[in-house]
């Protein structure tokens, strides 16, 4: 079951519409880091269910990111969701064991959904 | 005159900043369906000063560069203004192989001729996917001029001095790329003038409505 999520963008839009996506009967718990380093930090300590991931990030990216939290934690679910829809971006991040891969800018609907398969995937 | 009709905030700026990520972002796919091409893509930064800074701040911008090839292209809607993409000047050689058959045989076609239509044709699909999504984003549709290439100028030379009234504001996202394969890199100016701030305050309030 999904409790906590953890949001890593740079942009501070990026992560206000990102929360205003996910439902907000379940009473999720929303962390949130503002590039790649401080979300693998972030991750280490929280534990989160859920990793939504920028890719085009400062100080580390997002793909780099994904691969340092899924060596940390083979099961972590890392959702990315970027503008960088490029399919050799898409295909680098999912072979770096990302769960998915959303385009910007989310929909309440993208997020729902993602969110049940992760749920499904967590089991 | 209220300054802040005449300004965008520091909040404004960020949600241009994101929109212009994903317009960038849906740019470099397109250009990558087109060619063999892995753009890699950086944060766009947005700035507002007056035009007549605007040569002296692009050249600034490109300063690394001892001359410069230049793709412009005009738009026009509620949002309008000039795209700037510039590149270093051998860019268009590098770029030349990936329009080609891979034999290198390029027929009878001087190779300046066929340099200025490759930087066309990367110009063309990165400002227009770039500019038309922007503006979709927006709720704007916008018409274009054809793309016109500069090649071999200083970078002194390459943005027109008047592109707007001297003492107008005008804003500029630019954005920083790399073409992994071709060593080749460039920056994209979007720069749009006063006449559409009022507009873009209204549309990126918007934009960030449907989140609310």
């Amino acid at each position: 079951m999904i409790k906590k999520i953890l949001l890593i963008d740079d942009s501070p839009i990026s992560r206000r519409i990102m929360k205003s996506c996910i439902p907000k009967d379940r009473d999720y718990e929303l962390y949130e880091a503002g590039d790649g380093l401080a979300g693998f930090e972030a991750y280490k300590e929280i534990r989160p269910d859920v990793t939504f991931m920028d890719l085009t990030m400062p100080v580390m990216d997002g793909a780099e990111a994904t691969e340092k939290i899924k060596e940390f934690h083979p099961e972590a679910v890392v959702i990315v969701c970027t503008a960088d829809i490029q399919i050799k971006s898409i295909t680098n991040v999912l072979g770096l064991g990302a769960l998915m891969v959303i385009k910007k800018p989310p929909s309440k609907e993208t997020i729902e959904d993602a969110l049940s398969k992760a749920e499904a995937h967590i089991g | 005159m209220d300054y802040c009709l005449n300004t965008i905030s520091d909040e404004e700026k960020e949600i241009l900043q994101e929109i212009m990520n994903i317009a960038f972002g849906k740019a470099a796919a397109d250009l990558a369906e087109v060619i063999n091409i892995f753009v890699v893509l950086s944060v766009p930064y947005i700035e507002m000063l007056m035009a007549h800074d605007l040569p002296v701040y692009i050249k600034s911008q490109v300063s690394e560069y001892d001359r410069v090839s230049i793709v412009e292209q005009n738009f026009w809607g509620e949002f309008k203004g000039s795209a700037f993409l510039v590149f270093q000047a051998s860019a268009g050689r590098e770029l030349i192989s990936l329009f080609g058959d891979g034999s290198g045989d390029f027929g009878s076609e001087s190779i300046d001729a066929l340099e200025k239509e490759t930087l066309m044709e990367v110009g063309n699909i990165l400002i227009g996917a770039c500019v038309g999504k922007l503006s979709e984003l927006l709720g704007d549709a916008v018409t274009y001029s054809p793309p016109r290439v500069v090649t071999e100028n200083t970078p002194n030379d390459a943005i027109p001095v008047n592109i707007f009234e001297s003492g107008s504001s005008a804003i500029v996202l630019k954005t920083v790329f790399c073409f992994n394969e071709r060593n080749v890199h460039g920056f994209l100016f979007l720069v749009t003038s006063h006449d559409s701030i009022l507009w873009l305050k209204k549309s990126l309030a918007a934009f960030m409505e449907q989140y609310e």
